[in-house]
């Protein structure tokens, strides 16, 4: 009698289970559920939410992560073939991985395709494998698939204090100003965001390319100790640091952006994501109005790089409700949306929107920011082992800046690590 | 206090131990401020405006008291979903590990059992404490998804069943093996049987190291943060920690709602830890030491 | 081993049945019929995610057998042994520190405070660490540490006891000492508990007898409390070490493995191998690389100490 009984819950449990699986293959969903980033980045996508419920019906639930969690999850997630997220907010520099494991759905089969008042740039950022420069080895002969949208156009770019000076063109002209204007203990003349990892990766790459120095070359061979390289790391861990706030090697974005807000710090680089958060807050913000926001100044090579951040919407491959969240996709691009996007504390990447006069006046970086897109910026090294090589380069950029090592011994540390690392991935890195 | 404890008293030496009690407290001040200025400093912090936090110098009282942090993170933030995941993981998996506690406690201490048997469990016990939890976590969450409990609190109640084990035998040890076994000789006399005796007779006398056992298994389960962020993925079944944690954004920790987040994370298992302090105490011997 | 700690370790033996032979056997058929099944269930879930890991250890990157492949790259790599170094360091400074505070503390309370609401306030602020969210602490902490806006820098400056800040997280020395003092300060107080506990439980007259025949009292603490605390103490140092292979959260938004890799510990170093590398036959030759190490230490520690021994 017991026996039996057991078997019954059993079975109940299993069709309860059954019934829970996320079913139905197409047609309309009550709802999409949406991996997000947690930030000022998926402001604007959860102040549009409603507004798409209102229109259509279906609910959005947007499950928010802190950046270094939300990368983890969707890895996982896509690992399983999970139907959790119908979509995913990433970072740009995470396509080659997704793109590599086949994580997304193609999204022109749903009818996506390239809308003309927006930049190539973001089309090209989504599509894997990338359309210019070097893929890896793995990916060669691969055709070309739209796998992500922009929903937030950001590229980091350049802030520095208007009331005090002109703007700078260059390097050469930050250094000085930076000279000009450091006050130790008053003002910092350059804020550098010199955290372990990604934050100080984030914060170099743009004077390393600016400098004409990389990480790889267009073959994979590692550069990174290159003269040119070798140049910018010491640019960054003696010049800068010279007229730099104080323990550099521990600060990240907030900790820059505070010292510009309360006028601690006379220039940074920037992404427009953090604008909004502390610069731009006027709760806390001592600066506003007296703040311009540029592209990144040129450097040694003569061109300044802009560094793509753009955060991408994709599709898993595991979602059921492919077409539906495209459409969802398709509605945050158009024209009216995006407007209110950028009303609601979104960052736009609609060039007509970005340049409108009225928008600007209150996000004075969207006039930059539309600017950067159409240079275009460069995107971090395109491969699936960008995460490791980003952990190689932040942690011994940090040692640097610490004073732990010197640039040279710090860049063949580092090209030595990346070197042994892309090998054993099979890249044809020497 | 469990045991009242009548302090030293040695006839030539009281005035050298009035000085050496003025030391003493002049020591615990120092340790005191130690220990509650980050508590008073995350406390103020959740107090603060934005403004106040960012601004030039840290204050040492709040210019202006505000209890927006704890609006957003009930409102907008919607921690009150995980904080009942939490109450709910936390208690469920005490409550089993207790059970499975007992389970394993009540043969090595009420059986003739061999000793060898009883010291190998206890050791055995101990050992699952040496899990590294960073290096099993990827397993679990294989096998999690396997049977389909990603994101469902089950499968931390599971989890964090197994990692109270070690806590909850070795205390529940410690109280059953107090407990005379002649108070339950009396009930077999009477006619009784083996669960009916533990049932009325150890269970009630067992009670309150069972309530201690289980507040500090619950404590020290309130804070897990790592397999709660790995196994979940929504508001579903994600816990206060994991929503704590995300007040850490790529650009900035948000630090006034962090901070009020961290005072609503230690009031819940303070209360519990208050309200049955004199067991806690008792308990956190581990039955290790005692005096018969 | 001798004297009053012994008698305390011998927990009552299962007595009054004694003797009579066929209830003996029908006395240990019970206790495994409730053992086996929950020592089943666990052993079965302690041992799959060890076996899973050794089986994706031997997993080349794209599939298919790597052989030894994952382990030689794990045990090559430079980083690893500058976290086990930097593991090592942090626990020699965090456990002792941790333990003779807490004894220290507890020693402290017990002989020369005898307010209940001292007592009771120092309950109250020792509950506190054990119960905030590890990331909590991490923020807390880097309010307190930071340049330019930590309390800590401000604080000694309006006391004057400093002049210019002082950088706490980024020279190497004082980033780690910055670092373990957050874990001291946040498991000082478990020890303090249990120590605290534990000398309650020490039979007065004892203490009392040694009174009377003219025992000091650091000879008082040495003989009996030390002798009755010390099983006890050597299972909060089994704890804590185990603990210490899990440190995590507090360090990463401290200093983020910074400076350089100063702080990059064992657990951290995992993490980025799994997580940040996403090398995942890597990860499992070193979670199995861990498990044998803990279960190595852990037969040792349990051998070299008297715990629970026949």
């Amino acid at each position: 009698m017991t026996r039996s009984r057991w078997l019954a819950l059993l079975a109940v449990a299993a069709l309860v289970a059954t019934a829970c699986q996320p079913g139905g293959t197409g047609g309309k969903p009550s709802k999409l559920t949406i991996a997000a980033v947690q930030g000022n980045e998926s402001i604007g996508l959860k102040a549009l939410a409603p507004d798409y419920e209102k229109k259509t019906g279906i609910k959005l639930e947007i499950v928010e992560s802190p950046y270094d969690q939300l990368y983890e999850k969707l890895v996982n997630s896509f690992k399983a073939n999970d139907a959790t997220f119908d979509l995913v907010m990433m970072d740009d520099p995470w396509m080659p991985k997704f793109g590599t494991d086949g994580s997304l759905q193609e999204l022109g089969q749903f009818g996506i395709t390239r809308d003309p008042d927006i930049a190539p740039v973001i089309y090209d950022v989504g599509t894997w494998p990338p359309p210019r420069g070097a893929a890896p080895p793995s990916e060669k002969g691969k055709p070309q698939q739209l796998l992500g949208i922009t929903i937030v156009g950001n590229v980091q770019m350049f802030m520095y204090r208007s009331d005090m000076s002109e703007a700078p063109k260059t390097y050469d002209d930050v250094l000085a100003n930076a000279k000009k204007f450091n006050q130790p203990g008053k003002m910092a003349g350059y804020a550098i965001r010199g955290k372990a990892g990604n934050p100080i990766v984030a914060d170099f790459l743009p004077i390393l390319w600016s400098f004409g120095g990389d990480v790889f070359d267009e073959n994979w061979k590692v550069v990174f100790d290159s003269p040119d390289s070798v140049a910018a790391i010491k640019f960054l861990v003696e010049d800068l640091k010279a007229v730099g706030q104080a323990s550099p090697d521990t600060s990240d974005a907030a900790d820059r952006a505070r010292l510009m807000a309360i006028g601690e710090a006379y220039q940074s680089s920037v992404w427009p994501g953090e604008v909004a958060g502390i610069v731009g807050d006027p709760a806390v913000s001592k600066v506003i109005g007296k703040v311009g926001f540029i592209p990144i100044p040129a450097g040694k090579s003569g061109k300044g790089f802009g560094m793509m951040g753009n955060w991408l919407l994709g599709i898993p491959k595991g979602s059921k409700n492919g077409q539906a969240a495209a459409d969802f996709i398709k509605w945050m691009t158009e024209k009216e949306t995006q407007k209110t996007y950028a009303e609601k504390g979104g960052i736009p990447s609609r060039t007509s929107i970005l340049t409108d006069p009225a928008l600007n006046e209150k996000n004075p970086y969207f006039k930059p920011l539309a600017d950067s897109l159409q240079v275009p910026p460069n995107w971090r090294p395109r491969t699936d082992q960008w995460n490791a090589v980003e952990n190689i380069l932040g942690t011994e950029l940090n040692a640097a800046l610490a004073g732990q090592k010197t640039a040279e011994a710090a860049a063949k540390a580092a090209a030595d690590q990346i070197r042994t690392l892309m090998t054993g991935a099979g890249y044809p890195s020497q | 206090m469990a045991v009242t404890v009548t302090p030293l008293r040695r006839p030539a030496g009281r005035r050298r131990l009035g000085a050496a009690r003025l030391l003493a407290l002049a020591v615990l001040l120092v340790v005191g401020v130690v220990y509650a200025f980050p508590i008073y400093w995350l406390l103020i912090t959740s107090l603060k405006s934005k403004g106040e936090l960012f601004g030039a110098t840290p204050t040492f009282f709040p210019g202006t008291v505000t209890f927006e942090p704890f609006f957003s993170i009930f409102g907008p933030r919607n921690f009150g979903a995980l904080l009942v995941n939490s109450v709910v993981v936390c208690g469920a998996a005490t409550l089993l590990a207790l059970v499975l506690g007992f389970a394993i406690t009540y043969p090595i201490t009420r059986l003739a059992v061999s000793r060898r048997l009883r010291v190998n469990v206890l050791n055995w016990a101990l050992s699952l404490r040496f899990l590294p939890p960073i290096a099993v976590v990827v397993p679990y969450f294989g096998v999690v998804r396997f049977l389909g409990l990603y994101d469902q609190p089950l499968a931390l109640i599971l989890v964090y069943t197994l990692f109270s084990l070690p806590f909850a035998i070795w205390m529940l040890k410690g109280f059953l093996s107090e407990i005379p076994l002649e108070v339950e000789e009396a009930a077999y006399v009477d006619g009784a049987s083996r669960w009916q005796a533990f049932r009325s007779v150890l269970l009630p006398l067992a009670t309150p190291g069972v309530l201690a056992a289980g507040i500090i298994i619950f404590a020290f389960a309130w804070s897990e943060f790592l397999f709660a962020f790995i196994l979940t993925a929504t508001p579903r079944g994600q816990t206060f920690p994991v929503g704590v944690q995300g007040l850490v954004t790529q650009f900035e920790i948000i630090w006034n709602d962090m901070a009020a987040a961290g005072v609503v994370a230690i009031a819940v298992p303070l209360a519990l830890m208050l309200a049955a302090r004199r067991y806690v105490m008792a308990g956190l011997t581990f039955g290790v030491i005692r005096e018969k | 081993m001798s004297g009053p700690a012994e008698q305390a370790l011998s927990a009552p033996a299962p007595r009054g049945w004694g003797g009579r032979r066929a209830s003996l056997t029908a006395q240990e058929r019970l206790a495994y019929r409730l053992l086996l099944p929950v020592l089943g269930v666990v052993v079965v879930v302690v041992t799959v995610p060890f076996l899973m890991a050794v089986v994706q250890s031997l997993e080349a990157r794209g599939g298919g057998f790597a052989g030894l492949d994952n382990y030689v790259r794990a045990l090559s790599s430079g980083a690893l042994y500058a976290a086990l170094m930097a593991t090592a360091v942090y626990a020699a400074i965090v456990l002792p520190a941790q333990v003779l505070l807490g004894l220290g503390l507890a020693l402290l309370v017990h002989r020369t405070i005898p307010s209940t609401a001292i007592r009771a306030a120092l309950y109250v602020l020792a509950i506190v660490p054990l119960v905030i969210p590890p990331v909590a602490v991490g923020v807390i902490a880097r309010l307190i540490y930071a340049p330019d806006y930590g309390a800590l820098n401000h604080v000694l400056i309006s006391l004057g006891l400093i002049r210019e800040e002082i950088q706490w997280l980024s020279s190497p020395a004082a980033a780690m000492l910055s670092v373990a003092s957050v874990d001291i300060w946040q498991w000082t107080p478990f020890v303090y508990l249990v120590a605290y506990a534990g000398l309650q439980t020490v039979p007065q007259e004892t203490v009392e007898a040694a009174q009377v025949d003219g025992a000091s009292g650091w000879q008082q603490f040495r003989h009996i409390e030390l002798a009755y605390l010390r099983p006890l103490l050597v299972l909060i140092v089994f704890f804590r070490v185990a603990d210490v292979l899990r440190v995590f959260d507090h360090v990463f938004i401290l200093t983020g493995g910074g400076p350089g890799s100063t702080t990059q510990f064992l657990s951290l170093h995992l993490y980025r191998i799994g997580f940040k590398f996403s090398d995942l036959g890597q990860a499992a030759a070193l979670a199995v690389l861990v498990m044998l190490f803990m279960s190595i230490l852990y037969t040792l520690v349990t051998r070299l100490l008297p715990l629970e021994r026949d």
